[in-house]
């Protein structure tokens, strides 16, 4: 850009060359403009409410509040093997008769297959020791049972979401934390705890195993589907708390603006924890204090617009 | 020679005619060619290449790019500099060529280098020429904007995606094809886009990857020709059509086979139309638009051009759909036309002042006409030499014509053929016979030209200063002194010929030998004014020193600006915001400010340009915003008569309000203008050179410190190369080789994931449209999904980057640049009450002696303190020469130093009229009120040399000293009146005007008038009496100066 002081120089210079001489005397001086000196603002801006209104900024109060940690995590649904149910012949021989197919819902108690024992010939019942669904069946009437699997029930009103936990994830999870299941879509299946943690890693991901058995009587959770986990890692109280847009990073330094009488003042704040909407403050700010929230980067312009160029 | 070309002029009269006649039509065809425009074009030979690459931030961009461009053109000849920007997502290499080196001819050079510099490039990565455009080529931009009740085909009301489609290709290819227009630029709104946008669970879920729906998309997406059969006689031609129509035919496309299931792309990706990652926007009154501008060729005329394409546009607006408006929103033609006219009516005017003044003076109808003519017949041989020297006409180059001055050489000549003419008559007591005519208008011509040359010579030798100024301040005012010169020598070529001729053909009647009336009582108060001021010459050449020393006094105190501003009736004002402001953010500011503006009575619209457009020939980061605004007719403001400076600080007031943002004023052409020659703006730059930007960086802090500690140091500044925000994904080269992963699968996820990837085009006719991959927008600004994003591990396993790699955030290279092939970095400062040349060697000095630079880093010193310099050498060495000049003319013509000095000394007096008429007005001084000087230089030498040298032609007869003076000074008050009368009657018109571009003539005028008045009442008044002085003891002898 054309400086106008150069401008002024130049001009100066040339006219006042051609005065001066033509004139043989002229000892004319060029008049120094004064340079609008800008001071570079203090520490403080002063915003009047039309400005604050216009910049579209909130205040809000610094207090204490509830600080939630989440961490993302993948994994999938597995049947509950504590309830599963195999079911095998007692004494080998025949099958005469099935009473349950794939898909079926047993009932504790209730009669399965019946199988004419090969030593005995005498005819006997399997019984369902849990409640479930049929979900497999390996034989048919007629065959014989040769120590194979006949059926297989699962109990799905009960299922575990077994979910992959990456070294550094260790540290923050513990049995007994809050987790929110969803699926790959983010809609919610259930809730439930972390029960346990395996304490053997994968070969390839080098990530452990942790377990979430979960009640599905909705059925909503298919073992097998893949799910999305949200361990909450605390839930805390915490004494001070303000909104995580409030921060801006100022040469490389956390800072808030801060409400004080002659304006707002960007203060260095010491940060703690922090999930997606808060952050807690450790030092720099009290309680009762108000901050600027929303829009708190106009406020970091305006402090720094002074250095803003257009360069080329 | 000059006799015989009188005398050929004479003879030949009928030929002279004829001739005058032909150059005059000449003059009318070259008319038609004259580029105009409203100020003159100031830009350097330049050619800017602008090579996008998209995602990559500034450090990737110089490494990847700047550098290969910039070493690709080293070596160019012709090459005067290069510098280079490199920001994200682009980078731009301006090469400045010398001066006079044939633009066309430049860019083949660099297209030739281009090509080699893009097989080193990234693949897909095209550096490309900007515009063959100059700082005055945006002369229209137009916003395409809809209706609020109008809608799409499909029922939708109309998006900014929607409009930039039609924008795109509709509007744009049309108005490309306008004569004239060299690039429609766009900014604003949306490129269509189409994205398939994955989650990181979805594709988990599938063990898919983004490289496996891209491959899949492109492997489903293209046509293919396969030659022809024959059959029965028949050639069939075949072709395998395999492109992707629409939307569901894309989620069609299966990605991968599980268990025999085929996945298809809707299965695990959402497909729709979305929005490209910009890098600039458009707003208009507080709301989104989409922005064309049309820059015009390299030297077109940017009043025609701008007229095609308005009435273009106005063309294409009836084929767009229903409710969807282009509508300009700045037109060039408007200012060009205000200013042209105000010129015009300046001219006309004056020419018209001056016809008055010659009928009046003259009191002779033919003659005053006869002489009037030089003033058109001079105007068009001056259009001819502005199209043959490539000068442009516009405010400037015309602006400071006077006719005044044009027509004084004819004005003496006519005076004194009639005079004579009048005489003979009287004398021989009949109508003078052809022969005795032509003899005595040769002799009239012959007896004054002397004069005449000379005035027209010391106007020429006063402006070479001017035609030695380089730079921006070359371009402004070379082509105000090339007119002024070239109309002067043709008018000095037309009194030569075309004047005598035309006397000896028009003035056969009788001539009226009484003065009229004005003149008669003219010379009756004359009489005892001249014997008064004879008698009393000490106290009024006392007097008149005093006067001048009074007007060096004001002259010093007077405020001083190089060049008053032209108005251009719209008012641009460049919004900054701090580096890393996002679009968003940058946009939300922009609409409260606009609506703020808006809320003045006098705004008509508000447009601005926010980050960079499609072609980046400025290119500003998402935190600036170029705004313009238009202004409506001053009649319909609520105060017609309010000024535009109280307008501005109305304006000022309604910014102040708004936080966050830091302004910069300024005018539409003028803005253009800095962003396109910029360079080191402050007085003193001190550039450091270099290859780690953190140790320049430390450098320039030293420097800056150094500097800070100077008397006089003011506003030290450091340019601004840090400050972004950058996000750094750092990988942990250990653990991803624990995973067996190379860099680049975490790079490829990160760019896929953030930036997206394209894969393929999509055809709806001509028009072709991405298909972009990448993560939904809500995802992509969530830093906690980033960090969780799964990378495919070789096993279908897969592992989250947050264990691969770790995310920095931290202020980076906002933008690096370079200049000659070398990074750069300048510190700036202004310097305030001390001298900048003292300023600077202490500067040096010192930084030599405090600031240790390390081994391959190295100091430039730039800024205006070099142009300050170098304009003050060469001022310091032609102003003396130019005088030297001036006194050698006067001393050949007169033969006698004394002489010669005597008329010399008329010059400050005459000075001292103009500064005392700028300093009444209130006006500054500013080069075109040098200008006004320069013309007064030669007003005062010619009517000095007429008045000295008539008392030497009656001293020659033997005349006594007092008679030859008294009766030399009677003779020759008509021409001295009417040379003066003419000279400033003419440029009153200018003194007065207050239409647009105004501002620019009124000091030179202003300056003219005054000092005019003040030259004629000191060759009147003054210069007899100090004749007498000098004179009255020599015994006067005849100098053998006749020629």
């Amino acid at each position: 850009m054309i400086n106008i002081q150069t401008f002024r120089k130049l001009g100066a210079a040339c006219t006042l060359t051609f005065l001066s001489v033509f004139a043989l005397t002229l000892p004319a001086l060029a008049e120094q403009e004064s340079h609008e000196g800008e001071e570079h603002e203090g520490a403080h801006i002063e915003l009047s409410a039309e400005q604050i209104e216009h910049a579209g900024i909130t205040l809000e109060k610094a207090g204490p509040g509830m600080l939630f940690e989440t961490l993302k995590v993948y994994g999938s649904v597995k049947p509950n093997p504590e309830h599963s149910q195999s079911i095998t012949a007692r004494f080998e021989g025949q099958i005469t008769s099935f009473n349950k197919s794939i898909g079926d819902t047993v009932k504790r108690g209730e009669k399965l297959v019946t199988i004419e024992a090969n030593d005995s010939l005498q005819r006997y019942n399997l019984i369902a020791s849990i409640d479930g669904v049929v979900t497999q069946r390996q034989a048919n009437v007629g065959e014989q049972t040769n120590g194979r699997t006949l059926l297989k029930i699962d109990d799905l009103s009960n299922v575990w979401v077994e979910l992959s936990l990456f070294p550094k994830d260790l540290e923050a999870v513990s049995i007994g934390q809050q987790v929110r299941v969803q699926d790959k879509q983010g809609a919610i299946l259930a809730e439930g705890e972390i029960s346990y943690i395996s304490p053997i890693a994968q070969t390839d991901s080098r990530s452990v195993t942790a377990r979430v058995p979960l009640e599905n009587r909705q059925r909503t959770l298919i073992p097998g589907s893949f799910v999305v986990g949200q361990i909450t890692l605390s839930q805390d109280r915490v004494p001070l708390l303000i909104d995580k847009q409030a921060i801006q990073i100022v040469e490389e330094r956390s800072v808030v603006f801060v409400k004080g009488h002659e304006g707002f003042e960007p203060r260095e704040v010491e940060l703690g924890r922090s999930d997606g909407l808060s952050i807690e403050v450790l030092d720099g700010l009290q309680v009762g204090e108000t901050y600027v929230a929303a829009n708190s980067f106009v406020l970091k312009s305006e402090l720094g617009k002074e250095d803003a160029e257009h360069g080329h | 020679m000059i006799d015989k070309l009188i005398m050929f002029s004479l003879t030949r009269r009928w030929l002279i005619m004829f001739l005058v006649l032909i150059v005059a039509a000449l003059g009318v065809w070259n008319y038609q060619k004259l580029p105009i425009d409203a100020v003159p074009d100031i830009t350097n030979i330049q050619v800017q290449i602008n090579t996008e690459a998209p995602g990559y931030s500034p450090l990737e961009v110089e490494q990847r790019v700047t550098y290969l461009v910039e070493l690709a053109i080293t070596g160019l000849p012709y090459v005067e500099s290069t510098r280079s920007i490199s920001r994200y997502a682009l980078s731009q290499v301006t090469v400045v060529f010398e001066k006079g080196t044939d633009i066309y001819f430049a860019r083949n050079l660099i297209n030739e280098r281009l090509q080699q510099a893009k097989s080193e490039m990234p693949s897909g990565i095209e550096p490309v020429m900007g515009p063959v455009a100059t700082g005055l080529g945006e002369i229209f931009h137009y916003a395409v904007h809809a209706e609020p009740d109008a809608v799409q085909d499909n029922g939708e009301p109309y998006d900014s995606t929607a409009l930039r489609t039609l924008q795109d290709w509709v509007i744009r290819p049309q108005l490309r094809l306008v004569p004239g227009v060299t690039e429609i630029n766009t900014i604003g709104g949306f490129e269509k886009e189409f994205h398939v946008t994955p989650t990181a669970a979805q594709l988990l879920a599938y063990g898919l990857t983004f490289d496996d729906l891209v491959g899949a998309l492109e492997a489903n997406n293209a046509n293919v020709g396969a030659g022809y059969i024959e059959k029965n006689g028949e050639q069939y031609l075949i072709r395998a059509p395999g492109q992707v129509a629409d939307l569901s035919e894309m989620g069609n496309i299966v990605v991968a086979t599980r268990d025999g299931l085929p996945i298809r792309l809707s299965d695990v990706a959402d497909i729709g139309y979305g929005k490209q990652l910009r890098t600039g926007a458009a707003t208009l009154d507080g709301k989104e638009t989409v922005l064309g501008t049309a820059v015009m060729l390299l030297g077109g005329n940017s009043r025609t051009v701008s007229e095609a394409v308005a009435s273009k546009l106005s063309a294409i607006n009836k084929t767009l759909p229903e409710g969807v408006v282009a509508e300009p929103v700045y037109n060039r033609t408007v200012l060009v036309d205000k200013t042209i006219s105000t010129v015009q009516t300046n001219l006309v005017e004056g020419a018209l002042l001056v016809v008055v003044v010659l009928l009046v003076m003259l009191g002779n109808i033919r003659a005053a006409l006869l002489t009037a003519m030089v003033i058109p017949l001079s105007m068009l041989m001056l259009m001819t030499g502005m199209v043959q020297t490539k000068v442009s006409a516009n405010l400037m180059s015309l602006g400071a014509l006077d006719f005044g001055l044009i027509v004084d050489g004819a004005v003496i000549i006519v005076e004194n053929c009639i005079a004579r003419l009048a005489a003979r008559q009287h004398e021989l007591g009949r109508l003078l016979k052809r022969s005795e005519r032509f003899e005595t208008v040769f002799a009239a011509t012959r007896e004054v030209f002397t004069p005449s040359l000379i005035s027209v010579l010391v106007v020429i030798l006063v402006n070479l200063p001017i035609l030695a100024l380089t730079g921006v301040e070359g371009k402004m005012f070379t082509p105000m002194a090339m007119a002024v010169i070239m109309a002067l020598l043709s008018a000095l070529v037309l009194s030569l010929t075309f004047v005598p001729a035309a006397v000896a053909l028009l003035l056969t009647g009788r001539i009226q030998e009484k003065e009229n009336f004005i003149v008669r009582s003219a010379k009756q108060v004359y009489r005892p004014v001249l014997e008064a001021a004879l008698s009393l010459r000490i106290p009024v050449l006392l007097g008149a020193l005093v006067f001048i020393g009074v007007c060096v006094g004001i002259a010093s105190r007077m405020g001083t600006e190089f060049v008053p501003n032209l108005d251009e009736g719209d008012v641009a004002i460049q919004a900054l915001r701090i580096p890393g402001t996002s679009l968003t953010q940058s946009l939300d500011m922009q609409f409260q400010l606009e609506k703020a503006i808006l809320e003045l009575p006098e705004v008509k619209t508000y447009f601005s340009r926010v980050g960079t457009a499609e072609v980046a020939s400025d290119p500003m980061g998402p935190n600036i915003s170029d705004g313009y605004v238009m202004l409506k007719p001053r009649a319909e403001w609520p105060e017609p008569n309010k000024t535009k400076a109280q307008l501005l600080e109305d304006m000022k007031a309604k910014l102040a309000l708004l936080p966050g943002n830091a302004f910069e004023i300024s005018q539409p052409i003028q803005l253009r203008f800095n962003e396109l020659i910029s360079g080191v703006r402050s007085d003193l730059g001190i550039k450091v050179f270099g290859d780690d930007l953190d140790q320049l960086l430390a450098s320039g802090s030293e420097i800056a410190a150094v500097l800070n500690d100077i008397e006089g140091a003011e506003g030290v500044k450091i340019e601004q190369v840090a400050g972004l925000p950058i996000l750094s994904v750092q990988a942990d080269r250990e653990a991803l080789s624990r995973y067996g992963l190379n860099v680049a699968e975490l790079q490829e996820v990160v760019a896929a994931a953030t930036g997206g990837e394209e894969a393929g085009l999509v055809f709806e006719g001509d028009r072709r449209f991405a298909i972009v991959v990448r993560l939904d927008e809500s995802l992509r600004n969530d830093l906690a999904e980033l960090e969780r994003l799964p990378i495919p591990l070789p096993g279908g396993q897969y592992v989250p980057i947050s264990e691969v790699a770790s995310l920095e955030l931290a202020p980076g290279a906002n933008q690096i640049s370079r200049e000659n092939g070398k990074r750069r970095l300048v510190v700036s400062t202004n310097v305030r009450g001390r001298d900048l040349g003292g300023f600077v060697a202490e500067a040096q000095r010192q930084i030599e002696d405090k600031v240790s630079m390390l081994p391959g880093y190295w100091l430039g010193y730039g800024g205006t303190f070099e142009q300050l310099q170098s304009a003050s050498q060469r001022l310091s060495v032609l102003v003396p020469v130019t005088l030297v000049m001036i006194f050698a003319l006067l001393m050949v013509t007169f033969g006698s130093a004394r002489d010669a000095a005597l008329v010399f000394s008329g010059v400050p007096l005459a000075l001292t009229g103009g500064v005392i008429a700028l300093w009444a007005r209130d006006i500054p001084l500013s080069i075109t009120a040098g200008v006004g000087f320069i013309t007064l230089c030669g007003v005062s030498v010619l009517t000095g040399v007429m008045m000295v040298s008539a008392f030497r032609d009656r001293l020659r007869q033997g005349m006594d000293i007092d008679e030859a003076i008294r009766s030399g000074a009677m003779l020759r008050l008509r021409p001295i009146l009417m040379v003066a009368l003419v000279a400033a009657l003419g440029f009153l018109p200018m003194a007065l005007n207050t239409s647009t571009g105004a501002e620019v003539q009124r000091p030179l005028a202003t300056v003219v008038i005054g000092g005019i008045i003040s030259s004629t009442l000191l060759t009147l008044l003054v210069l007899p009496g100090l004749y007498l002085m000098v004179n009255r003891s020599t015994d006067f002898t005849e100098s053998d100066h006749d020629r």
